[in-house]
């Protein structure tokens, strides 16, 4: 893959150095999405470290109106990822985060100045890679139909809506169908499913219904919230839509198991 | 008709909903599946209405952003505006009252019906009335209220509260509003086709709007160059209502107004598109004055309420952006949580996104700090705001609050600092994420968690799905290991 | 304090403290308001290619207005135009026309006409003082010769518009009416009355009109 040479990056060299935030929920639930994400990365050119120091971005502390938690979590996320050209989320919210940071350090000058340059260089995966990279990937075959579902903080704050499907354009075999709906929130809203189950229960119902009736195989979006949440809802309605990050698809792992299928 | 002590429990007829806690608010209205249908009934069809107005205007965009200046312009503005309003209105031959509170509005209001020695009152929807609590101030004052609104002359005979601020009987299904007609209309439908019920409604209203004493209205509009005011009907009831009775009362909240009539014509465009997707509103007037020499019709005093009942507060406050709201109901029509639940369950005058913003001012953050987290923080109510008001960062704006004034439970406040003091500490925390796997693997079967301890939220309405063996960190820094030896 | 100092004392502290520096004199509060609209083309909706009455007409029988419309050659051929949609509608001659003087001097032989519009008229007949083509909506100012009255009790509002008072946009109308006395009732019509208030869909006929039909007089 060429690497392209970056607009007002005088220091990014050609292979740039890309550090991977895995997020909580891949680092725990999925790891697939992580190495999906690596391998696309590298694909992409891109020199992929996995910083060791980090953890959670702060997000279910600042929504939840804990400034005070979410700047100590957010200390510990540009301290972790301060010396990479770039850093790439496989998680639109995760990566929208980050781009809040300096609302938290307002007015605190030496952090907000470390924030907005975090913030600057911080990227949602799927969008890095059409946009940044002009990746595509070559080579990839799956027989099947999907549908896609656009998490709302990559689609609203970050704005990643044509770029995945660009690139699933190039899967072979696969076909797209559209889902109604499709911008639309699942309900998952992090602390919120869990603090008004009954009320994000009756929004993904509605969800599920909407995915089971485009009688698509799989269910793809950008953000493992979002897809825990409706492949939970699927499963427990007994659809059989299984259920992928897009960056699975993309790197090959399309083969393997989806969510909540065995090794 | 409902009872007393039924009224007290439903959110649709309580005097305080804020009294039943809002799970049980929540409760009620996902357990009520004919609300679910009137919802969908109607704000499917607002959402596709706007959605093909907004398609068809390629100046949309730019529209919205000259729609937002002009807004913040007043608002940054706003004593000078007010005091321009005032002089013009007066010279309209206008009187022009001020009113810090909603009781004061009231009070001054019932003082212009008592003198005017009246009996029955005609009202034309405004959200502002439902806000400052004036039909039950009318009631209290003995003055015989008659809703000229279809919508709201359905939740007046049905003893609600309104549940939209475009449609406040959105909860209502037709087959419903059908038996309301049957039981209390003079002369109701013959049949049960919306045109029929309209005809009926239409009958039995004429004759009240000619009865009428004094004529209340709200104001979409206060244009300062010339005093008038703007009213925006698709039903022609506010006219019915302001120009047969002797005297006309204006409520207005003071961040209604806008600098001249080509301000006002901007805001117009964007506020009905987002509202129902007209071009424009059946009924557009701009009421300048009272009657005037030689004029056949119209009314003897036309009285003016500007209303602060808060706004000082929001603007002096952080919540300045929310004063450019147009009232157009966009944002409920596309909140995914207004979308079940309806608007009862909100508790205050105001449902839905904005709703959630303004509750707290009106009626304390205490009783109502549920709401701003009632939220997904999806961003789909700012991208449609005609005026672009940051509701998801107003409403973590309120969250912060409750957060420092320690309203939030105190569970949630513990898990969350427990989990922030690991995920401070990353050693410990990749402990604990290892541990968490190991330990939730126990409970799956198959490849799916059916239930949680401690995550009964999750679980009771759907599955987890089993996590992988090792976490990421786990495999990754083996590779790398792996890798280091060659 | 009167609440009237209350709210524009809390209103000038919050000045001081949010918009500090800026000018905040009348003139140049005035000078801003004005170059907010400087450019009135801005995210305004285009009108279509044609005519001012070509639009006006398209607009106004569009399925959003949904008015009904006929063209009259001159205002002697009012009456005539009325009579053809009476006809049509199986109604009688008898009308409550508008106390406006191209009207009244117009030849109603044969007509049974009222002054006054009453809540039960049946049809009024009434002349609007401009038409908008971009949002397919009549004005109407109050005034002796102009009850607002006309506009909302009758059960058909027939209304005359002259070819030559079509405006193209909104603010074409501020711009047509700037320096004259400011009425006291504006009316902008855009179609009979109608309501959603019942599960979103639209019925015609709510309080005011059921049906709006246009005369459109295509020489004056």
């Amino acid at each position: 893959m060429d690497a392209v040479p970056l607009h007002n990056q005088p220091t990014v060299s050609d292979r740039p150095k890309v550090a991977l935030y895995v997020t909580c929920l891949v680092d725990v639930v999925r790891p697939r999405i992580g190495f999906a994400a690596i391998s696309l990365l590298e694909q992409a050119g891109c020199d992929v470290s996995v910083p060791q120091s980090q953890t959670c971005c702060g997000q279910p502390a600042f929504n939840s109106g804990d400034d005070d938690h979410a700047r100590a979590l957010a200390r510990n996320v540009i301290r972790a990822f301060d010396s990479f050209d770039h850093v790439v989320v496989p998680s639109g919210s995760c990566a929208g985060m980050i781009h809040k940071y300096p609302e938290l350090f307002r007015n605190d000058p030496v952090w907000l100045h470390r924030a907005e340059a975090l913030a600057a260089r911080t990227y949602e995966l799927l969008s890095y890679l059409v946009d940044i990279r002009h990746f595509m990937p070559k080579d990839v075959t799956l027989h099947a139909s999907a549908t896609y579902h656009d998490s709302c903080s990559g689609l609203r704050q970050l704005g990643v809506m044509e770029q995945p499907r660009k690139m699933l354009a190039a899967i072979e075999g696969l076909s797209i169908t559209p889902l109604p709906g499709h911008d639309v929130c699942c309900g998952f809203g992090g602390t919120f499913c869990v603090k008004y189950p009954a009320i994000s229960n009756a929004i993904v119902d509605e969800k599920a219904r909407d995915i089971e009736n485009t009688k698509a195989d799989l269910l793809l979006g950008g953000d493992l919230g979002c897809l825990l949440n409706m492949a939970g809802k699927l499963h427990r309605r007994g659809a059989a839509t299984r259920v992928f990050h897009t960056a699975e698809i993309l790197s090959g792992f399309g083969s393997g198991p989806a969510i909540g299928e065995e090794d | 008709m409902t009872t007393a002590s039924s009224a007290a429990r439903s959110s649709a007829q309580a005097s305080d909903p804020f009294s039943i806690p809002f799970d049980e608010r929540i409760k009620e209205a996902l357990d009520n599946k004919t609300l679910k249908i009137a919802i969908d009934r109607t704000t499917n069809n607002a959402r596709d209405k706007r959605a093909a107005a907004v398609a068809a205007w390629p100046g949309f965009a730019e529209a919205r952003t000259l729609g937002k200046s002009i807004k913040q312009h007043v608002i940054d503005h706003l004593d000078h505006y007010l005091v321009e309003f005032e002089a013009n209105a007066l010279r309209s031959g206008a009187k022009v009252h001020w009113a810090s509170t909603s009781d004061e509005a009231c009070a001054i209001v019932i003082d212009l019906c008592r003198k005017a020695g009246a009996k029955s009152v005609t009202r034309a929807k405004s959200m502002l009335g439902e806000e400052i609590g004036l039909p039950h101030a009318l009631e209290d004052a003995g003055i015989t209220r008659v809703e000229t609104d279809l919508a709201e002359h359905i939740v007046q005979l049905a003893h609600d509260r309104p549940s939209h601020i475009i449609w406040p009987a959105l909860h209502r299904t037709r087959e419903e509003v059908a038996e309301l007609f049957r039981a209390n209309h003079h002369k109701p439908q013959n049949s049960d086709d919306i045109e029929s019920m309209v005809a009926s409604a239409r009958e039995e209203l004429r004759g009240r709007f000619l009865a009428a004493d004094v004529g209340i209205s709200g104001a979409n509009f206060l244009i300062a160059d010339s005093g008038a005011i703007c009213t925006v009907t698709n039903e022609g009831n506010a006219e019915l209502t302001t120009t047969i009775p002797r005297v006309h009362i204006v409520t207005a909240g003071i961040e209604k107004l806008v600098p001249s009539l080509s301000h006002a014509m901007v805001l117009l465009r964007l506020l009905v598109r987002s509202a129902t997707g007209a071009d424009l509103t059946q009924y557009t007037t701009f009421h300048c004055g009272p009657k005037r020499r030689g004029d056949r019709d119209g009314p003897e005093e036309f009285h003016i309420v500007l209303v602060d009942n808060g706004r000082t507060k929001m603007r002096n406050e952080g919540l300045a952006d929310m004063l450019r709201c147009l009232r157009c109901g966009a944002c409920m029509n596309h909140c995914v949580v207004f979308r079940q639940i309806g608007g009862h369950a909100y508790g205050g005058a105001y449902p839905g996104p904005m709703g959630s913003v303004m509750t707290p001012i009106f009626n304390g953050l205490e009783k109502s700090h549920d709401l701003p987290q009632a939220c997904t923080l999806n961003g789909s109510c700012q991208e449609v705001c005609p005026v672009d008001i940051p509701l998801p960062t107003l409403l973590r704006g309120w969250r912060e609050k409750s957060w420092r004034e320690g309203l939030e439970p105190q569970i949630v406040r513990q898990s969350l600092g427990f989990w922030a003091f690991g995920a401070r500490h990353p050693f410990l925390y990749h402990i604990g994420t290892r541990l968490a796997v190991r330990g939730m693997r126990l409970f799956a079967k198959g490849g799916w968690i059916r239930s949680l301890p401690l995550a009964s939220g999750w679980t009771r309405h759907r599955d987890f799905p089993k996590p992988a063996p090792r976490t990421f960190m786990e495999e990754w820094n083996q590779q790398q290991r792996l890798k280091a030896k060659g | 304090m009167s609440a009237r100092e209350l709210i524009l004392s809390a209103l000038r502290q919050g000045n001081t403290a949010t918009a500090a520096g800026e000018p905040n004199d009348a003139g140049a509060i005035a000078a801003a308001a004005d170059a907010l609209i400087a450019d009135l083309s801005l995210g305004r909706p285009r009108l279509g290619e044609g005519s001012l009455p070509m639009l006006f007409e398209r607009q106004i029988t569009s399925p959003k207005v949904a008015a009904s419309l006929d063209k009259a050659a001159s205002l002697a051929d009012v009456p005539r135009a009325v009579d053809i949609y009476l006809t049509t509608h199986g109604l009688a001659r008898e009308i409550a026309l508008q106390p406006e003087p191209a009207l009244t001097a117009m030849d109603w032989s044969g007509y049974h006409l009222h002054e006054e519009v009453k809540s039960d008229t049946i049809v009024a007949v009434g002349k609007a003082l401009w038409g908008i083509a971009e949002t397919g909506t009549l004005v109407f100012h109050s005034g002796p010769h102009s009850p607002t009255l006309f506009d909302f009790f009758p059960l058909h509002h027939l209304v005359v518009i002259e070819a030559s008072r079509i405006l193209g946009y909104l603010e074409d109308y501020v711009a047509a009416s700037m320096g004259q006395p400011v009425p006291r009732n504006v009316n902008f019509v855009t179609g009979a009355s109608g309501t959603t208030d019942i599960e979103g869909t639209l019925v015609r006929g709510a309080h005011g009109p059921r049906f709006l039909h246009v005369i459109l007089v295509e020489d004056s």
